[in-house]
């Protein structure tokens, strides 16, 4: 009866510490918002960029986009709003605010702020898209040695 | 007379039992004015310092409290915590999350090694350092053998920034940008410009709390009488060997969560390297502060990172001022590393027969006595 009550108690431990590492995972993935102001292709229909635009994302400090711009946030968690703030041809200053989900495994999405700024109720899919980094940006040189010595540094030194 | 002979052999005693402390007040008090470096600098130095080393080396008490020595063996924690880091930059987890995570991954890793450690221990009674000392490097092979071919090949690693250009293996350096600091940042003040990371330092004090505490339980009451004599302690029905193994996997998995500290205050993990360097610094470091093969408490681990780390600090600069190369002082450091656990080895012994010797002397004079 005991044993039957500490083998319990352990199992439990264990499905506690698996729910917890599930929790942090999903609350600490990181993810890479890059806001794009380019001109995008949305539905067959070219959208030119924007002037001069302010983003932010998840209350992080706005960032200034000009035309051909692109910058980035790094944010946490799955769950985000983006706020677009530009000024219309008749110069009145809009706003818009969206939230979007990233998908828990993408490191990087793209929130295309001139498909967003046309359609500011349209579907996420129109103006958030995947984003993969070039190869080139993630890999080192091909020289990249393993040292396995812990008296290298010092070798090498003299 | 008797009196002035008793002060003489108490101040005696003293020094013997505090000649490796003693040692290196006089290295930094010689190196201090020769490095150059103001009283403001080289405490924040230090705080840095005791941050990032003090975690790792109060997982060495536990051990000592057995009887079982300096657990060399922490590399094998060491190395679990590195692993969980090199899963937690794969999967792109930061910030606290990041740490605890790495510290969960750590610990079936870090008991699983700690059991193994513990039961080749049991079969090498009396020769424990050099034994655990080997296990570290024989386990440092199997590591190497899983993250230099496993990782990228049978173990999926998704990141080609920690994968070797060749498809599989992990880089010589793993950037962890994502946790780096971010334990220590957490609760910061700054005193007269000096900063404090609150946080780091109530995880240090609530595992100082939790060793005083263990010692007070019966484990712990049972790890003492083991570390006292194993027979005496079988023969009260203590389970000896059960009791070593888990002062073993309590080390190992305490030594995982202090790399994990270490490693976010550096922000870099040496993949192949850092492991390796850890043991033999944690150890040395806890001489320094006065402790010994067999007895060692909480003031050993913070004086001597106190005074180990001063010396690190100063040497490279003293070594420059002095002859004008700060290499010299990369090579005093290691050198006096190695030398002070030597030391500390060669007085254990020396002390522990004349102890023996003084304890045959008054029993025969207590027999003479008698007689």
């Amino acid at each position: 009866m005991k044993m039957g009550r500490t083998l319990l108690i352990r199992l439990s431990a264990v499905l506690v510490i698996l729910i917890l590492s599930v929790v942090l995972f999903f609350i600490g993935k990181s993810h890479t918002v890059l806001v794009d102001n380019k001109t995008v292709t949305v539905e067959g229909r070219e959208i030119a960029p924007l002037k001069l635009v302010e983003v932010s994302v998840s209350k992080q400090g706005a960032l200034e986009l000009t035309p051909r711009d692109r910058d980035k946030f790094e944010v946490t968690g799955q769950k985000h709003r983006v706020t677009v703030t530009y000024t219309d041809d008749a110069w009145n200053e809009r706003t818009i605010t969206r939230s979007f989900t990233v998908p828990l495994m993408q490191d990087m999405v793209m929130v295309l702020v001139p498909a967003l700024v046309a359609h500011p109720e349209g579907d996420q899919a129109l103006w958030l898209e995947n984003y993969e980094a070039p190869t080139y940006a993630v890999t080192m040189s091909e020289s990249d040695e393993v040292v396995t010595d812990d008296m290298a540094g010092l070798i090498t030194g003299i | 007379m008797t009196l002035n002979a008793t002060k003489g052999q108490k101040l005696l005693r003293f020094l013997a039992n505090n000649t490796v402390p003693i040692l290196f007040l006089i290295i930094c008090a010689f190196g201090i004015p020769l490095s150059g470096y103001s009283a403001n600098y080289l405490v924040s130095e230090i705080i840095i310092r005791l941050v990032r080393n003090s975690f790792l080396i109060v997982s060495l008490l536990i051990p000592i409290l057995a009887g079982m020595g300096l657990n060399f063996g922490m590399t094998l924690g060491a190395m679990a915590g590195q692993i969980g880091l090199i899963f937690i930059s794969d999967w792109g987890i930061v910030g606290i999350p990041g740490m605890v995570l790495a510290m969960i991954i750590s610990t079936p890793i870090s008991m699983f090694l700690g059991w193994l450690c513990g039961k080749i221990l049991n079969m090498a009674k009396g020769r424990e350092m050099v034994t655990s000392y080997i296990i570290g490097f024989f386990m440092n092979g199997i590591y190497q053998l899983v993250v230099l071919y496993g990782m990228g090949a049978v173990i999926p690693i998704r990141s080609k920034s920690l994968v070797l250009p060749r498809g599989y293996g992990i880089r010589n350096t793993v950037n962890l940008i994502g946790i780096r600091k971010s334990l220590d940042n957490l609760l910061m003040i700054r005193i007269l410009g000096i900063p404090i990371p609150v946080a780091t330092f109530i995880l240090i004090a609530l595992l100082c709390l939790f060793v005083l505490w263990f010692k007070k339980t019966k484990l712990g009451q049972d790890m003492r009488a083991v570390g006292q004599d194993m027979e005496v302690a079988r023969a009260a029905g203590i389970p000896v060997e059960h009791t070593r193994i888990l002062s073993i996997v309590i080390s190992t998995v305490l030594a995982g969560y202090g790399m994990i500290i270490y490693l976010q205050n550096i922000g870099t993990l040496n993949t192949y390297n850092s492991h390796m360097q850890i043991g033999m610094f944690s150890v040395a470091a806890l001489l320094v502060g006065g402790a010994t093969v067999a007895k060692a408490n909480i003031r050993n681990v913070f004086l001597g990172v106190i005074l180990f780390h001063l010396m690190f600090i100063v040497s490279p600069m003293a070594g420059k001022n002095l002859i004008g190369q700060a290499q010299l002082g990369e090579y005093f450091r290691v050198f006096v590393s190695y030398g002070v656990i030597t030391i500390s080895l060669v007085l254990y012994e020396m002390r522990k027969k004349r102890e023996q010797a003084e304890a045959g002397l008054s029993l025969a004079a207590a027999q003479e006595v008698e007689a």
